[in-house]
């Protein structure tokens, strides 16, 4: 019944995705300058906030906030990574931070990004998002010319484009997929069932699988992304450590609530993708 | 000359009465004295360093308490547990927390210096109000912070900051759901207690 469900919402929203593409295409290539559209995206973030059930009367069990039936074994992995994060991620980054200036590893998550375009450009397309694939695109051509292979951001510091990050598991809730369960997987982190398909998916679309045909080449160009990454943003995954009595329920939220936001709402978001599931996938 | 000098003093006078009568200030007003005055204690050189610790937070503390609500803070996070407890276990889960924020919040804050705060959006839908700002620091990307309020009988107060979309009362709730789950309220206090004493522990080294 909930597959039926579910079915019935993807392809009505098929449906009223291609009947609607005419005006959402025209929508769309105003909005990049049109401020009032600006405003009203504002506004429904906004909303969000408002829409909180704090205030319900919460004996009727409240809402199932997140779906976790493998918590025991998800615990086994999180206390897997945060091991993984004392022993091997942390002294690991700490050497590399100091051996390597930060400008040169701003540069290196720049052209790690950049290399990533075809990603963003797919799904911010799969999303019928036509302008914001087209600032994708843009950026790319901005960023491997000028910005030397990608290795500089002259398209958000010149010509003011600011990142549009979406990626397949965004595609997948956006077209009214379910979460599944929630997943704290080994190395990669938190995740739940579609995102976790989206993430094998986006595998696809990112070149370099059509250039290098090596696994220990993709390891160690993943694991270099990672640390550097890390490097960048040295003090979350402690952070959340410190403030919280019980780290594996505070990061599953976080994950959940940050997701759930960027499906919802992806226009207003400033900082870029990578570096906040940089923060999340520790 | 003097009859100017009577109708400036006047005026000065007129304000300063009238000021206690504008009291229904909006939510984004409410929010401004509260961030300002925690950025001004904490850019103030005389509360700076370790050894001013205990100083400054105390001074910070007397500015944060006008502008959040603790009480409703406390009651939400504990959702159908705050029911359950009686009058002294509020009170003292009520002062745990609030140190626990003390702690988190304000700890965090401690670390950056010279922000300046700009308010974007404000939006109110009946008692609630949200106000979307972004801090700006000289040694930190911009962070989009929203806070989310409640018109309580001393005006506009903060019970929620929201940060992406990720809670902070939320994210203590399930926290707390999770421990209570297995260890009641005892046991969740007895956490808090030791999560408090570890601050203070790291504080004195």
């Amino acid at each position: 019944m909930k597959m039926y469900n579910k079915h019935t919402t993807f392809i009505l929203l098929v449906i009223i995705g291609f009947a609607c593409f005419g005006c959402a295409k025209q929508d769309d290539g105003s909005s990049a300058i049109n401020t009032a559209t600006v405003v009203d995206a504002k506004g429904d973030e906004m909303d969000m906030l408002l829409s909180d059930d704090f205030f319900d009367d919460d004996d009727s069990v409240s809402q199932n906030l997140y779906y976790d039936p493998l918590e025991p074994v998800n615990r086994i992995f999180f206390e897997f990574n945060d091991k993984l994060y004392y022993w091997l991620l942390n002294p690991v980054s700490n050497a590399y931070s100091s051996v390597v200036p930060l400008d040169i590893r701003y540069s290196i998550g720049n052209f790690v990004n950049n290399l990533s375009a075809p990603i963003r450009l797919v799904n911010n397309l799969l999303q019928w998002k036509v302008s914001d694939a087209g600032v994708v695109f843009s950026r790319f051509l901005i960023n491997s010319t000028i910005g030397v292979f990608g290795f500089g951001d002259p398209a958000w510091v010149e010509f003011d484009l600011e990142p549009r990050p979406e990626d397949f598991g965004q595609t997948l809730g956006f077209w009214g997929v379910g979460e599944g369960l929630y997943l704290c997987l080994p190395v990669l982190g938190p995740s739940n069932v579609r995102d976790t398909v989206g993430f094998a998916a986006d595998a696809y679309t990112h070149p370099m699988v059509y250039f290098v045909d090596d696994i220990w080449f993709s390891a160690g160009y993943y694991s270099v992304s990672r640390v550097n990454l890390l490097s960048l943003n040295p003090d979350v995954y402690e952070d959340l450590k410190k403030y919280s009595l019980d780290p594996y329920v505070s990061m599953r939220q976080v994950y959940l609530d940050y997701r759930r936001t960027k499906i919802k709402d992806t226009r207003s978001h400033v900082r870029s993708d990578n570096e906040l599931s940089s923060e999340l996938k520790k | 000359m003097n009859i100017s000098r009577f109708y400036y003093l006047f005026f000065v006078l007129f304000f300063l009465c009238a000021t206690p009568v504008l009291a229904s200030q909006g939510p984004t007003e409410a929010l401004k004295p509260t961030l300002q005055g925690m950025i001004n204690v904490l850019a103030d050189p005389g509360y700076a360093g370790k050894e001013k610790k205990e100083l400054r937070r105390e001074k910070i503390m007397t500015i944060v308490e006008k502008g959040f609500d603790f009480g409703e803070m406390s009651k939400l996070v504990l959702g159908r547990t705050w029911k359950k407890i009686d009058p002294q276990q509020r009170d003292h889960f009520e002062q745990l927390f609030t140190k626990l924020l003390e702690n988190a919040y304000i700890g965090k804050l401690e670390g950056y210096s010279g922000q300046k705060i700009i308010y974007k959006a404000e939006r109110i839908k009946g008692k609630k109000a949200a106000v979307s700002t972004v801090m700006k620091s000289p040694d930190a990307p911009p962070l989009p912070v929203n806070y989310v309020m409640i018109e309580a009988s001393l005006g506009w107060q903060v019970y929620d900051i929201n940060i992406e979309g990720v809670s902070l009362l939320r994210n203590y709730r399930e926290q707390f759901k999770s421990i209570l789950r297995k260890q009641k309220i005892d046991g969740l206090i007895k956490v808090l207690e030791e999560k408090n004493a570890s601050f203070d522990a790291e504080g004195s080294k």
